[in-house]
Protein backbone atom coordinates (compact mmCIF):
# COMPACT_ATOMS: atom_id res chain seq x y z
CA UNK A 1 0.00 0.00 0.00
CA UNK A 2 3.04 2.53 1.30
CA UNK A 3 4.57 1.68 -2.17
CA UNK A 4 1.30 2.14 -4.28
CA UNK A 5 0.88 5.69 -2.69
CA UNK A 6 4.23 6.85 -2.89
CA UNK A 7 4.21 6.21 -6.63
CA UNK A 8 0.94 7.84 -7.20
CA UNK A 9 2.35 11.03 -5.50
CA UNK A 10 5.10 11.28 -7.83
CA UNK A 11 3.08 10.64 -10.65
CA UNK A 12 1.13 13.74 -9.43
CA UNK A 13 4.12 15.75 -9.38
CA UNK A 14 5.28 14.62 -13.14
CA UNK A 15 2.15 15.40 -14.14
CA UNK A 16 1.53 18.97 -12.26
CA UNK A 17 4.99 20.13 -14.25
CA UNK A 18 4.64 18.67 -17.63
CA UNK A 19 1.27 20.93 -16.67
CA UNK A 20 2.73 23.77 -15.51
CA UNK A 21 5.35 23.58 -18.84
CA UNK A 22 2.56 23.57 -21.05
CA UNK A 23 1.18 26.52 -19.71
CA UNK A 24 4.31 28.41 -19.47
CA UNK A 25 4.72 27.45 -23.47
CA UNK A 26 1.14 28.75 -24.36
CA UNK A 27 1.62 31.71 -22.25
CA UNK A 28 5.18 32.72 -23.86
CA UNK A 29 3.83 32.56 -27.44
CA UNK A 30 1.66 36.12 -26.35
CA UNK A 31 4.91 37.53 -25.27
CA UNK A 32 6.78 36.26 -28.09
CA UNK A 33 4.09 37.24 -30.55
CA UNK A 34 3.80 40.93 -28.90
CA UNK A 35 7.20 41.25 -29.49
CA UNK A 36 8.01 40.26 -32.72
CA UNK A 37 4.91 42.68 -33.92
CA UNK A 38 6.48 45.46 -31.96
CA UNK A 39 9.99 45.50 -32.98
CA UNK A 40 8.75 45.39 -36.49
CA UNK A 41 6.29 48.08 -36.06
CA UNK A 42 8.67 50.66 -34.65
CA UNK A 43 10.81 50.54 -38.05
CA UNK A 44 9.20 52.50 -39.94
CA UNK A 45 8.81 55.22 -36.72
CA UNK A 46 12.84 55.06 -36.14
CA UNK A 47 14.46 54.36 -39.62
CA UNK A 48 14.91 56.51 -41.96
CA UNK A 49 13.37 53.98 -44.39
CA UNK A 50 15.85 54.16 -47.03
CA UNK A 51 16.04 57.56 -47.54
CA UNK A 52 12.36 59.13 -47.20
CA UNK A 53 12.96 59.69 -43.46
CA UNK A 54 11.26 58.03 -40.30
CA UNK A 55 7.47 58.35 -39.74
CA UNK A 56 6.22 60.72 -37.20
CA UNK A 57 4.50 58.82 -33.78
CA UNK A 58 2.11 61.94 -33.09
CA UNK A 59 1.56 61.87 -37.22
CA UNK A 60 0.64 58.40 -37.31
CA UNK A 61 -1.65 58.54 -34.58
CA UNK A 62 -3.58 61.29 -35.42
CA UNK A 63 -3.43 62.32 -39.38
CA UNK A 64 -6.75 61.57 -41.14
CA UNK A 65 -4.87 60.66 -44.83
CA UNK A 66 -3.27 57.02 -45.22
CA UNK A 67 -1.44 56.93 -48.71
CA UNK A 68 -1.25 53.47 -49.63
CA UNK A 69 0.42 51.48 -51.90
CA UNK A 70 3.91 51.81 -53.49
CA UNK A 71 2.65 54.69 -55.55
CA UNK A 72 2.80 57.50 -53.57
CA UNK A 73 5.89 56.83 -51.79
CA UNK A 74 6.10 58.40 -48.54
CA UNK A 75 5.43 59.07 -44.92
CA UNK A 76 2.05 60.39 -45.24
CA UNK A 77 0.03 57.71 -42.83
CA UNK A 78 -2.09 59.08 -40.76
CA UNK A 79 -3.62 56.22 -38.87
CA UNK A 80 -5.60 58.63 -36.96
CA UNK A 81 -9.09 58.55 -38.82
CA UNK A 82 -8.60 54.63 -39.05
CA UNK A 83 -8.71 54.56 -35.83
CA UNK A 84 -11.68 56.30 -35.02
CA UNK A 85 -13.44 54.73 -38.15
CA UNK A 86 -12.46 51.34 -36.20
CA UNK A 87 -14.52 52.31 -32.78
CA UNK A 88 -17.10 53.80 -34.63
CA UNK A 89 -17.77 50.99 -36.52
CA UNK A 90 -17.62 48.61 -33.53
CA UNK A 91 -19.94 50.54 -31.77
CA UNK A 92 -22.41 50.98 -34.43
CA UNK A 93 -22.27 46.64 -34.66
CA UNK A 94 -23.33 46.48 -31.16
CA UNK A 95 -26.14 48.73 -31.07
CA UNK A 96 -27.50 46.81 -33.82
CA UNK A 97 -26.66 43.60 -33.25
CA UNK A 98 -27.03 43.28 -29.04
CA UNK A 99 -30.53 44.17 -29.09
CA UNK A 100 -31.28 41.51 -32.26
CA UNK A 101 -28.98 38.67 -30.13
CA UNK A 102 -30.43 39.49 -26.90
CA UNK A 103 -33.87 39.67 -27.60
CA UNK A 104 -33.47 36.21 -30.15
CA UNK A 105 -31.98 34.64 -26.95
CA UNK A 106 -34.65 35.39 -25.01
CA UNK A 107 -37.19 34.38 -27.51
CA UNK A 108 -35.31 30.67 -27.95
CA UNK A 109 -35.12 30.48 -23.95
CA UNK A 110 -38.05 31.37 -22.53
CA UNK A 111 -40.94 32.08 -25.59
CA UNK A 112 -40.36 29.64 -27.86
CA UNK A 113 -42.15 25.80 -27.88
CA UNK A 114 -39.06 23.11 -27.11
CA UNK A 115 -38.90 21.57 -30.83
CA UNK A 116 -38.55 25.04 -32.25
CA UNK A 117 -36.28 26.53 -29.82
CA UNK A 118 -33.89 23.55 -30.71
CA UNK A 119 -34.22 24.49 -34.01
CA UNK A 120 -33.34 27.39 -34.11
CA UNK A 121 -30.43 26.66 -31.01
CA UNK A 122 -28.83 24.56 -34.14
CA UNK A 123 -29.01 27.42 -36.74
CA UNK A 124 -27.69 29.73 -34.29
CA UNK A 125 -24.80 27.42 -33.60
CA UNK A 126 -23.91 26.84 -37.15
CA UNK A 127 -24.20 30.68 -37.59
CA UNK A 128 -22.04 30.86 -35.12
CA UNK A 129 -19.18 28.06 -37.11
CA UNK A 130 -19.27 30.09 -40.54
CA UNK A 131 -16.47 31.50 -41.76
CA UNK A 132 -15.82 35.14 -42.05
CA UNK A 133 -15.00 35.57 -45.72
CA UNK A 134 -18.58 33.80 -46.07
CA UNK A 135 -20.44 36.49 -44.64
CA UNK A 136 -18.06 39.06 -46.59
CA UNK A 137 -19.02 37.09 -49.66
CA UNK A 138 -22.45 37.42 -48.79
CA UNK A 139 -21.90 41.01 -48.30
CA UNK A 140 -20.17 41.83 -51.64
CA UNK A 141 -22.77 39.97 -53.36
CA UNK A 142 -26.14 40.89 -51.83
CA UNK A 143 -25.57 44.00 -49.61
CA UNK A 144 -23.48 46.16 -51.95
CA UNK A 145 -25.51 45.98 -54.87
CA UNK A 146 -28.51 46.51 -52.36
CA UNK A 147 -26.95 49.64 -50.87
CA UNK A 148 -25.43 51.06 -53.74
CA UNK A 149 -29.03 51.04 -55.55
CA UNK A 150 -30.63 52.64 -52.15
CA UNK A 151 -27.21 55.54 -52.03
CA UNK A 152 -28.19 56.61 -55.49
CA UNK A 153 -32.07 56.39 -54.69
CA UNK A 154 -31.41 59.07 -51.93
CA UNK A 155 -29.19 61.09 -54.19
CA UNK A 156 -25.89 59.71 -52.16
CA UNK A 157 -22.81 58.68 -53.95
CA UNK A 158 -21.39 55.48 -52.74
CA UNK A 159 -18.36 53.89 -53.94
CA UNK A 160 -20.35 50.72 -55.21
CA UNK A 161 -22.48 50.06 -52.33
CA UNK A 162 -18.78 49.92 -50.17
CA UNK A 163 -19.57 51.63 -46.67
CA UNK A 164 -20.41 51.77 -43.33
CA UNK A 165 -23.57 50.13 -43.13
CA UNK A 166 -22.23 47.26 -45.47
CA UNK A 167 -19.62 46.94 -43.10
CA UNK A 168 -21.69 47.11 -39.72
CA UNK A 169 -24.62 44.83 -41.70
CA UNK A 170 -21.07 41.97 -42.18
CA UNK A 171 -20.10 42.38 -38.48
CA UNK A 172 -23.81 42.62 -37.11
CA UNK A 173 -24.47 38.77 -39.35
CA UNK A 174 -21.24 37.85 -37.68
CA UNK A 175 -21.91 39.32 -34.43
CA UNK A 176 -25.37 38.06 -33.94
CA UNK A 177 -24.82 34.67 -33.53
CA UNK A 178 -22.58 35.16 -30.72
CA UNK A 179 -24.71 37.48 -29.01
CA UNK A 180 -27.04 35.08 -28.96
CA UNK A 181 -25.65 31.80 -28.20
CA UNK A 182 -23.98 33.50 -25.18
CA UNK A 183 -27.37 35.31 -23.94
CA UNK A 184 -29.36 32.36 -24.36
CA UNK A 185 -26.75 30.18 -22.09
CA UNK A 186 -26.84 32.49 -19.47
CA UNK A 187 -30.91 33.21 -19.78
CA UNK A 188 -31.66 29.54 -19.49
CA UNK A 189 -28.75 29.17 -16.02
CA UNK A 190 -31.19 32.27 -13.89
CA UNK A 191 -32.87 30.69 -11.10
CA UNK A 192 -36.21 29.96 -11.71
CA UNK A 193 -37.20 30.58 -8.67
CA UNK A 194 -37.07 34.26 -9.39
CA UNK A 195 -38.90 34.46 -12.08
CA UNK A 196 -41.64 32.20 -10.30
CA UNK A 197 -41.12 35.06 -7.66
CA UNK A 198 -42.16 37.91 -10.16
CA UNK A 199 -44.94 35.53 -11.10
CA UNK A 200 -46.45 34.89 -7.82
CA UNK A 201 -46.15 39.21 -7.25
CA UNK A 202 -48.57 39.58 -9.94
CA UNK A 203 -46.29 40.50 -12.85
CA UNK A 204 -47.40 39.28 -16.48
CA UNK A 205 -44.49 36.84 -17.87
CA UNK A 206 -43.39 39.40 -20.21
CA UNK A 207 -42.98 41.60 -17.62
CA UNK A 208 -40.99 38.73 -15.95
CA UNK A 209 -38.99 37.85 -18.69
CA UNK A 210 -37.68 42.04 -19.68
CA UNK A 211 -37.48 43.00 -15.39
CA UNK A 212 -35.87 39.75 -14.10
CA UNK A 213 -34.97 37.64 -16.06
CA UNK A 214 -32.42 39.89 -18.48
CA UNK A 215 -31.93 41.62 -15.22
CA UNK A 216 -30.29 38.40 -13.43
CA UNK A 217 -28.65 36.50 -16.60
CA UNK A 218 -27.11 40.26 -17.36
CA UNK A 219 -23.39 39.59 -16.49
CA UNK A 220 -23.48 36.62 -19.20
CA UNK A 221 -25.24 38.63 -21.79
CA UNK A 222 -22.61 41.28 -21.03
CA UNK A 223 -20.04 38.67 -22.03
CA UNK A 224 -21.53 37.59 -25.27
CA UNK A 225 -21.56 41.73 -26.15
CA UNK A 226 -17.83 41.44 -25.41
CA UNK A 227 -17.33 38.74 -27.29
CA UNK A 228 -19.08 40.34 -30.19
CA UNK A 229 -16.59 43.77 -30.09
CA UNK A 230 -13.99 41.81 -29.83
CA UNK A 231 -15.31 39.96 -33.23
CA UNK A 232 -15.90 43.40 -34.99
CA UNK A 233 -12.39 44.90 -33.70
CA UNK A 234 -10.28 42.26 -35.12
CA UNK A 235 -12.23 40.93 -38.30
CA UNK A 236 -9.88 41.91 -41.11
CA UNK A 237 -11.36 39.98 -44.51
CA UNK A 238 -15.01 40.53 -44.66
CA UNK A 239 -14.22 44.10 -43.68
CA UNK A 240 -11.96 44.66 -46.43
CA UNK A 241 -14.31 43.24 -48.98
CA UNK A 242 -17.11 45.86 -48.00
CA UNK A 243 -15.59 48.99 -46.70
CA UNK A 244 -14.30 50.47 -49.83
CA UNK A 245 -10.81 50.58 -47.59
CA UNK A 246 -11.16 54.65 -47.82
CA UNK A 247 -7.73 56.20 -47.62
CA UNK A 248 -8.67 59.18 -45.24
CA UNK A 249 -11.31 60.17 -43.08
CA UNK A 250 -13.12 59.72 -40.41
CA UNK A 251 -16.05 58.29 -42.12
CA UNK A 252 -19.18 59.12 -40.21
CA UNK A 253 -21.76 58.84 -42.64
CA UNK A 254 -23.44 55.67 -43.29
CA UNK A 255 -22.68 55.43 -47.14
CA UNK A 256 -19.19 56.86 -47.31
CA UNK A 257 -16.74 54.52 -47.57
CA UNK A 258 -14.41 53.63 -44.43
CA UNK A 259 -11.26 51.66 -43.80
CA UNK A 260 -10.65 49.74 -40.28
CA UNK A 261 -7.36 49.16 -38.61
CA UNK A 262 -7.81 45.85 -39.80
CA UNK A 263 -8.93 46.18 -43.29
CA UNK A 264 -6.15 48.81 -43.74
CA UNK A 265 -3.50 46.49 -42.43
CA UNK A 266 -4.83 43.98 -44.62
CA UNK A 267 -5.22 45.71 -47.94
CA UNK A 268 -2.48 45.19 -50.34
CA UNK A 269 0.10 43.68 -47.82
CA UNK A 270 1.36 40.51 -50.32
CA UNK A 271 1.99 43.12 -53.12
CA UNK A 272 4.02 46.32 -51.68
CA UNK A 273 7.38 46.40 -50.41
CA UNK A 274 9.40 48.79 -48.07
CA UNK A 275 7.99 51.54 -45.80
CA UNK A 276 4.25 50.40 -46.85
CA UNK A 277 4.98 46.94 -45.91
CA UNK A 278 6.61 48.04 -42.85
CA UNK A 279 3.95 50.42 -41.34
CA UNK A 280 1.42 47.24 -41.79
CA UNK A 281 3.52 46.09 -38.22
CA UNK A 282 2.87 49.09 -36.78
CA UNK A 283 -0.95 49.12 -37.22
CA UNK A 284 -0.27 45.65 -36.07
CA UNK A 285 0.62 47.18 -32.70
CA UNK A 286 -2.27 49.70 -32.41
CA UNK A 287 -4.36 47.06 -33.27
CA UNK A 288 -3.48 45.14 -30.07
CA UNK A 289 -3.61 48.13 -28.08
CA UNK A 290 -7.23 49.10 -29.02
CA UNK A 291 -8.33 45.51 -28.83
CA UNK A 292 -6.59 45.88 -25.38
CA UNK A 293 -7.66 48.80 -24.05
CA UNK A 294 -11.34 47.88 -25.38
CA UNK A 295 -11.49 44.68 -23.31
CA UNK A 296 -10.04 46.15 -20.39
CA UNK A 297 -12.23 49.33 -20.10
CA UNK A 298 -15.43 46.61 -20.88
CA UNK A 299 -14.46 44.48 -18.08
CA UNK A 300 -14.50 47.16 -16.07
CA UNK A 301 -17.73 48.54 -17.40
CA UNK A 302 -18.99 44.60 -16.40
CA UNK A 303 -17.46 44.53 -13.01
CA UNK A 304 -19.44 47.76 -12.19
CA UNK A 305 -22.34 47.09 -13.64
CA UNK A 306 -22.48 43.13 -12.47
CA UNK A 307 -21.45 44.18 -9.00
CA UNK A 308 -24.28 46.90 -8.09
CA UNK A 309 -26.47 44.18 -7.14
CA UNK A 310 -24.83 40.79 -8.26
CA UNK B 1 -65.82 32.18 10.66
CA UNK B 2 -65.46 33.28 7.47
CA UNK B 3 -63.50 31.34 4.69
CA UNK B 4 -61.17 32.97 2.45
CA UNK B 5 -60.98 29.88 0.48
CA UNK B 6 -62.57 26.88 -0.12
CA UNK B 7 -61.62 23.96 -2.51
CA UNK B 8 -63.73 20.99 -3.43
CA UNK B 9 -63.22 17.59 -4.31
CA UNK B 10 -59.93 18.90 -5.72
CA UNK B 11 -57.60 16.72 -7.71
CA UNK B 12 -54.35 17.13 -9.67
CA UNK B 13 -52.64 14.91 -11.80
CA UNK B 14 -48.96 15.17 -13.66
CA UNK B 15 -49.60 13.47 -16.48
CA UNK B 16 -50.36 9.90 -15.06
CA UNK B 17 -49.30 10.90 -11.92
CA UNK B 18 -52.04 12.03 -9.68
CA UNK B 19 -50.63 14.30 -6.87
CA UNK B 20 -53.98 15.12 -5.38
CA UNK B 21 -57.18 13.34 -4.92
CA UNK B 22 -60.63 14.95 -3.72
CA UNK B 23 -59.15 17.20 -1.12
CA UNK B 24 -61.87 19.70 0.25
CA UNK B 25 -59.97 21.66 3.07
CA UNK B 26 -61.17 25.39 3.63
CA UNK B 27 -59.16 28.56 4.65
CA UNK B 28 -60.50 30.52 7.18
CA UNK B 29 -59.52 34.39 7.63
CA UNK B 30 -57.12 36.01 9.47
CA UNK B 31 -56.25 32.17 10.81
CA UNK B 32 -53.00 30.39 10.15
CA UNK B 33 -53.66 27.07 8.66
CA UNK B 34 -50.37 24.91 8.35
CA UNK B 35 -50.10 21.96 6.17
CA UNK B 36 -48.38 18.92 7.19
CA UNK B 37 -47.23 15.67 5.97
CA UNK B 38 -44.64 13.66 4.78
CA UNK B 39 -41.89 15.02 1.67
CA UNK B 40 -43.99 14.28 -1.39
CA UNK B 41 -47.39 14.38 -0.21
CA UNK B 42 -48.54 16.94 -2.57
CA UNK B 43 -48.84 19.43 0.31
CA UNK B 44 -46.99 22.13 -1.46
CA UNK B 45 -48.88 20.99 -4.68
CA UNK B 46 -51.98 21.92 -2.98
CA UNK B 47 -50.14 25.19 -2.05
CA UNK B 48 -49.57 26.19 -5.36
CA UNK B 49 -53.14 25.27 -7.08
CA UNK B 50 -54.24 28.42 -4.76
CA UNK B 51 -52.33 31.20 -6.91
CA UNK B 52 -52.11 28.94 -10.07
CA UNK B 53 -48.56 28.64 -9.97
CA UNK B 54 -48.85 25.31 -11.12
CA UNK B 55 -50.02 26.64 -13.96
CA UNK B 56 -46.28 26.98 -14.96
CA UNK B 57 -45.79 23.12 -14.95
CA UNK B 58 -46.42 21.18 -18.51
CA UNK B 59 -48.99 18.54 -18.57
CA UNK B 60 -51.31 19.27 -14.66
CA UNK B 61 -54.33 18.58 -15.11
CA UNK B 62 -56.45 20.31 -12.33
CA UNK B 63 -59.95 18.97 -11.48
CA UNK B 64 -62.91 19.95 -8.39
CA UNK B 65 -63.21 23.58 -7.19
CA UNK B 66 -61.26 26.33 -6.13
CA UNK B 67 -63.10 29.51 -4.78
CA UNK B 68 -61.51 32.46 -3.00
CA UNK B 69 -64.14 34.85 -1.58
CA UNK B 70 -66.17 32.69 -3.23
CA UNK B 71 -65.24 33.28 -7.18
CA UNK B 72 -63.88 30.32 -9.35
CA UNK B 73 -60.20 30.40 -9.13
CA UNK B 74 -59.68 28.06 -12.13
CA UNK B 75 -60.97 27.85 -15.53
CA UNK B 76 -60.92 30.34 -18.78
CA UNK B 77 -61.98 33.56 -18.10
CA UNK B 78 -60.09 33.94 -14.56
CA UNK B 79 -57.54 36.91 -14.48
CA UNK B 80 -54.48 34.93 -13.06
CA UNK B 81 -52.47 38.37 -12.55
CA UNK B 82 -55.81 39.57 -10.30
CA UNK B 83 -55.67 36.21 -7.95
CA UNK B 84 -51.74 36.36 -7.72
CA UNK B 85 -52.17 40.07 -6.64
CA UNK B 86 -54.40 38.79 -3.51
CA UNK B 87 -52.86 35.96 -2.83
CA UNK B 88 -49.03 36.21 -2.24
CA UNK B 89 -46.77 33.35 -2.49
CA UNK B 90 -42.89 33.16 0.11
CA UNK B 91 -40.72 30.38 -1.24
CA UNK B 92 -38.89 27.98 0.38
CA UNK B 93 -35.39 29.48 -0.24
CA UNK B 94 -35.27 32.93 -0.09
CA UNK B 95 -35.26 34.32 -3.30
CA UNK B 96 -34.72 38.55 -3.56
CA UNK B 97 -34.38 40.02 -6.72
CA UNK B 98 -30.72 40.89 -7.65
CA UNK B 99 -31.62 44.43 -7.34
CA UNK B 100 -31.63 47.12 -3.94
CA UNK B 101 -33.58 46.30 -1.10
CA UNK B 102 -35.82 49.27 -1.85
CA UNK B 103 -36.41 47.73 -5.83
CA UNK B 104 -37.20 44.62 -4.29
CA UNK B 105 -39.75 45.70 -2.04
CA UNK B 106 -41.35 48.19 -4.60
CA UNK B 107 -40.81 45.63 -7.86
CA UNK B 108 -44.63 44.61 -7.38
CA UNK B 109 -46.61 48.00 -7.04
CA UNK B 110 -44.20 49.33 -10.13
CA UNK B 111 -45.57 46.46 -12.39
CA UNK B 112 -48.87 47.58 -11.56
CA UNK B 113 -48.12 51.00 -13.10
CA UNK B 114 -47.15 52.85 -9.80
CA UNK B 115 -44.18 55.39 -10.52
CA UNK B 116 -45.49 58.25 -8.04
CA UNK B 117 -42.12 58.44 -6.23
CA UNK B 118 -43.78 59.25 -2.93
CA UNK B 119 -46.48 56.41 -2.89
CA UNK B 120 -43.97 54.26 -3.63
CA UNK B 121 -41.70 54.84 -0.93
CA UNK B 122 -44.64 54.88 1.65
CA UNK B 123 -45.57 51.14 0.42
CA UNK B 124 -41.97 50.12 0.91
CA UNK B 125 -41.82 51.79 4.17
CA UNK B 126 -44.74 50.06 5.29
CA UNK B 127 -44.14 46.46 3.94
CA UNK B 128 -41.09 46.47 5.43
CA UNK B 129 -42.35 47.98 9.08
CA UNK B 130 -45.32 45.10 8.61
CA UNK B 131 -41.66 42.39 7.87
CA UNK B 132 -40.33 43.59 10.97
CA UNK B 133 -37.01 44.29 8.73
CA UNK B 134 -37.54 48.24 8.47
CA UNK B 135 -35.29 48.97 11.39
CA UNK B 136 -32.94 46.99 9.96
CA UNK B 137 -32.44 48.58 6.36
CA UNK B 138 -33.76 52.11 7.24
CA UNK B 139 -30.27 53.35 6.23
CA UNK B 140 -29.38 50.79 3.49
CA UNK B 141 -32.43 50.68 1.19
CA UNK B 142 -30.12 51.13 -2.15
CA UNK B 143 -27.48 48.15 -1.19
CA UNK B 144 -27.98 45.35 -3.09
CA UNK B 145 -30.60 42.58 -1.13
CA UNK B 146 -28.46 40.03 -2.01
CA UNK B 147 -25.87 41.38 0.57
CA UNK B 148 -28.36 40.41 3.57
CA UNK B 149 -28.55 37.71 5.75
CA UNK B 150 -30.39 34.61 5.04
CA UNK B 151 -33.44 35.40 7.60
CA UNK B 152 -33.11 39.15 6.19
CA UNK B 153 -33.57 37.89 2.82
CA UNK B 154 -36.60 35.66 3.71
CA UNK B 155 -37.99 38.44 5.47
CA UNK B 156 -37.88 40.89 2.53
CA UNK B 157 -39.42 38.72 0.45
CA UNK B 158 -42.49 38.56 3.16
CA UNK B 159 -42.36 42.26 3.05
CA UNK B 160 -41.95 42.26 -1.09
CA UNK B 161 -45.39 39.85 -1.02
CA UNK B 162 -47.07 42.41 1.49
CA UNK B 163 -46.36 45.23 -0.80
CA UNK B 164 -48.81 43.92 -3.31
CA UNK B 165 -51.96 44.07 0.15
CA UNK B 166 -52.77 40.99 -0.33
CA UNK B 167 -55.15 39.28 1.65
CA UNK B 168 -53.73 35.80 1.57
CA UNK B 169 -50.46 34.50 1.98
CA UNK B 170 -49.11 31.44 1.08
CA UNK B 171 -45.65 30.28 2.22
CA UNK B 172 -43.93 27.25 1.23
CA UNK B 173 -41.97 25.85 3.75
CA UNK B 174 -40.45 29.40 4.67
CA UNK B 175 -38.36 28.69 7.51
CA UNK B 176 -36.27 25.05 6.14
CA UNK B 177 -33.18 27.47 5.21
CA UNK B 178 -32.75 29.58 7.80
CA UNK B 179 -30.84 28.84 11.48
CA UNK B 180 -32.87 28.56 14.37
CA UNK B 181 -32.95 32.06 15.47
CA UNK B 182 -33.85 33.58 12.11
CA UNK B 183 -36.46 30.36 12.61
CA UNK B 184 -37.93 32.09 15.61
CA UNK B 185 -38.03 35.86 13.85
CA UNK B 186 -39.73 34.39 10.90
CA UNK B 187 -42.51 32.65 13.64
CA UNK B 188 -43.12 35.84 15.55
CA UNK B 189 -43.58 37.56 12.37
CA UNK B 190 -46.06 35.16 11.41
CA UNK B 191 -47.93 35.89 14.76
CA UNK B 192 -48.54 39.32 13.61
CA UNK B 193 -49.53 39.10 10.59
CA UNK B 194 -52.44 36.97 10.80
CA UNK B 195 -53.98 40.06 12.44
CA UNK B 196 -54.22 41.67 8.75
CA UNK B 197 -53.74 38.61 6.70
CA UNK B 198 -54.76 34.89 6.39
CA UNK B 199 -51.89 32.87 5.82
CA UNK B 200 -51.33 29.48 4.61
CA UNK B 201 -48.20 27.85 5.39
CA UNK B 202 -46.43 24.59 4.65
CA UNK B 203 -44.17 22.89 6.78
CA UNK B 204 -42.05 19.86 7.44
CA UNK B 205 -41.79 20.94 11.59
CA UNK B 206 -44.52 19.06 13.47
CA UNK B 207 -43.53 21.61 16.28
CA UNK B 208 -43.76 24.98 13.89
CA UNK B 209 -47.23 23.70 13.00
CA UNK B 210 -48.04 23.55 16.78
CA UNK B 211 -46.38 26.95 17.10
CA UNK B 212 -48.28 28.94 14.94
CA UNK B 213 -51.36 27.60 13.46
CA UNK B 214 -54.79 27.69 14.35
CA UNK B 215 -55.81 24.97 11.78
CA UNK B 216 -53.81 22.03 10.65
CA UNK B 217 -54.50 19.82 7.57
CA UNK B 218 -52.34 16.68 7.39
CA UNK B 219 -51.34 15.45 3.76
CA UNK B 220 -50.52 11.96 2.84
CA UNK B 221 -50.10 10.23 -0.58
CA UNK B 222 -52.30 13.02 -1.94
CA UNK B 223 -55.29 13.14 0.01
CA UNK B 224 -55.91 15.63 3.46
CA UNK B 225 -56.11 12.25 6.27
CA UNK B 226 -57.46 14.83 8.73
CA UNK B 227 -58.33 18.60 9.37
CA UNK B 228 -59.04 20.66 12.37
CA UNK B 229 -57.94 22.57 15.06
CA UNK B 230 -54.42 22.25 15.78
CA UNK B 231 -54.92 21.82 19.59
CA UNK B 232 -57.26 19.31 18.56
CA UNK B 233 -55.54 17.49 15.68
CA UNK B 234 -51.93 17.05 18.01
CA UNK B 235 -53.72 16.17 21.47
CA UNK B 236 -56.18 14.20 19.95
CA UNK B 237 -55.57 12.70 16.19
CA UNK B 238 -58.76 10.61 15.41
CA UNK B 239 -57.00 8.95 12.95
CA UNK B 240 -54.33 6.41 13.54
CA UNK B 241 -51.67 7.76 10.65
CA UNK B 242 -52.10 11.54 12.01
CA UNK B 243 -51.10 10.26 15.65
CA UNK B 244 -48.36 7.76 13.63
CA UNK B 245 -46.92 10.77 11.57
CA UNK B 246 -47.56 13.87 14.34
CA UNK B 247 -45.12 11.07 16.78
CA UNK B 248 -42.51 10.61 15.01
CA UNK B 249 -43.35 7.18 14.16
CA UNK B 250 -42.66 7.97 9.90
CA UNK B 251 -42.26 10.80 7.92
Amino acid sequence: MKGTRTSLSQIDTIVGSLLMILALVASSFIVIIAAFITIRGILPFITDNNGLGSVNVLQFLTDTVWLRGTTFLSTAYGAGFVIINTLYIAFLTVLMSFPIGVLTALFIAKVAPRPIAATMRTIIELLASIPSIVFGLVGVGLFLPVIYGIARSMGYSSGGGSSVIATVFVLSLMSIPTITAVAEVSIRQVDESLEQASLALGASPTQTRFKITLLAAKSGIFSGAILAVGRSLGEATAVALVSGNARSGPSFGLFETTATITSTLLQGLKETNGIDYDIRFSLGILLMVVILTTNLGLNFIKRKVGNVHG
Amino acid sequence: MEKVIETQELSLNYGDFNALSNVNLPIYRNKVTALIGPSGCGKSTFLRCLNRMNDLIDNVKVDGIIRFNGEPVQGVGVDVIELRKKVGMVFQKPNPFPMSIFDNVAYGPRQQGIKDKATLKGIVEKALKQAALYNEVKDRMTESATRLSGGQQQRLCIARALAMEPEVLLMDEPTSALDPMATQRIEELIEELKKDYTIVIVTHSMQQAARISDNTAFFLLGEIIEFGQTSEIFANPRDKRTEDYITGRFG
